[in-house]
């Protein structure tokens, strides 16, 4: 019995070490593409036209340059969060509102309208972009802040009701009626006892919502046809049917578009896979 | 009540103005032949229907969304589960297993199509060098020109970007796996295999069928990383519905039959969405009874 426990102790220890192997070459190759970036975005002008794929064989931010002011990335990252953050900030408020409505408060036709909702969640954006498209422009927001935030806002306000409404519904009965007692009325509730319950929960949302909204490629290539406020995810996709040729550029383009999100996932990976997570049961 | 009114206002007139509304429209341009300009569009009837049934276009982009459907979810399935299999007892490092492949699935789409049209290049790409280096320069071809392996190259791109998000799925269902039942197995002196499909499969069913959903309905409404890599080319091999829709909508302003073709997506992705997740509620609840 000591005999067999003895020798397979050094066997457990390969096996662990060749796992340990096994899942450092998984993640470069799963880094592999965001490492080619990093390396041609870093590379002399020169040498990006001439070897624009071969690793970190030279350095300068000559493509930061120009990406900057030629390609106009310095506006279209103003723009990207331009986008982002309001269109965030509606969908956090609004569906927390909305979310403690569906958990806590009935009205009559509450169903109906919280299936109206979460309808959003079964159909593709697709479906409807093309209608949305005419009515924006008959409303004259074709082109606009205003426009491309409220439609952004509204493609994740299913999710982020359904998300919310998940929270206030394990939320315990007894806070509010301790609150009802004592005079408190059903706004102070909401906001004094209830909101500040279920802020982890927005938070996620919140940072959910903002990558998804900063990485939407559809509704600023559909929404803003004459290119104003162009985010850096249709600026890249024109930069790149523009002048094919300039790799260097590009990969400086894309680094300066991915890294507020990877800065984000990786000082918030709880908060972003929590959302994603949840956002999983989307469909 | 009133507070509950005025709360869930702002939602309501949201999700109609910008869901509801775009959507009942998506209908009635369906039986129009809306142009973009004529503001009073003709109506015919089912001929956008008929049209979309007889058009080869149509029934090749269908088969594409079905490739991606079939591949694109067994997939990331396989290779999630197998991760996960691999980093269940692994402590060291771990969290930072999980950050590195969980990022792409964070990475906009537009990044990871450019990024990856280098890797594909034809002469200077890191896949024909990969391939000459270990032998196999034979294969080489211009990835995404080729219309035999452009909608292969693009499904390869979107099951590395979706692996490590299954993966982390499968990893958090895993640690709720009960070891007992795995312990008693092994007394039992079962393998590896009959474990997994025996013991810890039916465990975390529910999570096998909400990712099975997730990545179905993915595959019916793929659009961004189909565009921006080859745009559906080259000459519609890789179209899938979606790309297909939008060129006719935008490139050729065939508004109505765009609109109709983007109906059909969504009639064939709500029942799976639906079946799926009657299925995985009734296998949750069967879980919490048990």
């Amino acid at each position: 019995m000591t005999g067999t426990t003895r020798a397979q102790s050094p066997r457990k220890r390969l096996l662990r070490t060749n796992k340990q192997i096994l899942l450092v070459i998984i993640s470069v190759i799963t880094l592999f593409p965001v490492i080619l970036t990093v390396s041609t975005a870093f590379k002399t002008s020169q040498d990006a036209q001439r070897n624009p794929f071969g690793l970190f064989s030279s350095f300068s931010t000559e493509n930061f340059e120009t990406a900057w002011t030629v390609g106009r990335f310095n506006e279209y990252l103003v723009n990207s969060f331009l986008l982002s953050v309001p269109s965030t900030a509606l969908v956090v408020v609004l569906a927390t509102m909305a979310g403690y409505t569906f958990a806590r408060l009935p009205f009559p036709g509450r169903t109906f309208a919280f299936y109206l909702v979460v309808l959003g969640l079964l159909v593709p954006f697709f479906t409807f972009m093309i209608p949305l498209y005419f009515q924006l422009r008959g409303f004259g927001l074709l082109d606009t802040l205003l426009g491309v935030n409220l439609v952004l806002a509204s493609t994740g306000l299913a999710f982020g009701t359904f998300f919310m409404r998940a929270f206030f519904t394990d939320l315990p009965t007894e806070l509010e009626e301790a609150a009802r007692i004592d005079g408190a009325s059903e706004w102070q509730i909401f906001i004094k006892v209830m909101v500040p319950l279920v802020t982890s929960g927005a938070g996620a949302l919140a940072v959910f919502t903002f990558l998804q909204n900063w990485n939407n490629f559809l509704v600023p290539l559909l929404y803003l046809p004459n290119g104003s406020f162009r985010p850096l995810t249709t600026g890249l996709f024109l930069f790149v049917g523009g002048r094919s040729v300039d790799i260097g550029p590009l990969a400086a383009g894309a680094l300066i578009t991915i890294v507020p999100v990877i800065v984000l996932f990786v000082l918030l990976q709880k908060q972003v896979t929590q959302g994603f997570l949840s956002g999983a049961i989307k469909g | 009540m009133r507070l509950g009114l005025l709360l869930v206002a702002p939602v309501m007139v949201m999700v109609i103005v910008f869901f509801i509304t775009p959507l009942v429209n998506a209908l009635y341009y369906a039986f129009v032949d809306f142009d973009g300009l004529n503001p009073n569009p003709p109506f015919v009837g089912l001929d956008n229907f008929v049209e979309m049934f007889t058009d080869e276009r149509v029934w090749a982009a269908l088969q594409n969304n079905a490739i991606w459907i079939v591949i694109g979810t067994i997939a990331p399935l396989v290779i999630g589960l197998a991760l996960a299999l691999l980093m269940w007892n692994v402590r060291r490092g771990s969290s930072v297993y999980r950050v590195v492949l969980f990022l792409p699935y964070v990475l906009p789409q537009v990044v990871i199509g450019v990024v990856w049209g280098w890797i594909y290049d034809p002469i200077r790409g890191w896949l024909n060098k990969a391939l000459e280096l270990v032998g196999l320069g034979q294969l080489q071809t211009g990835w995404l020109g080729n219309a035999d392996t452009a909608l292969y190259a693009v499904l390869a791109t979107a099951i590395w970007a979706t692996s490590g998000f299954v993966f982390v799925i499968f990893l958090s269902a895993l640690g709720n796996v009960d070891m007992e039942l795995i312990d008693a197995s092994m007394l039992d002196g079962t393998n590896t295999l009959q474990r997994l499909w025996y013991v810890i499969l039916p465990q975390i069913m529910p999570v096998f069928l909400m990712v099975t959903t997730i990545t179905l309905i993915g595959g019916f409404s793929v659009f961004d990383i189909i565009f921006v890599m080859t745009g559906g080319g080259p000459a519609g091999a890789s179209d899938v519905l979606g790309t297909y829709a939008y060129s006719q909508a935008f490139q050729l302003n065939r508004i109505s039959y765009g609109t109709t073709l983007a109906l059909l997506i969504t009639v064939l992705a709500i029942p799976f969405t639906i079946a799926l997740n009657r299925l995985q509620r009734r296998l949750s609840m069967q879980g919490t009874g048990a």
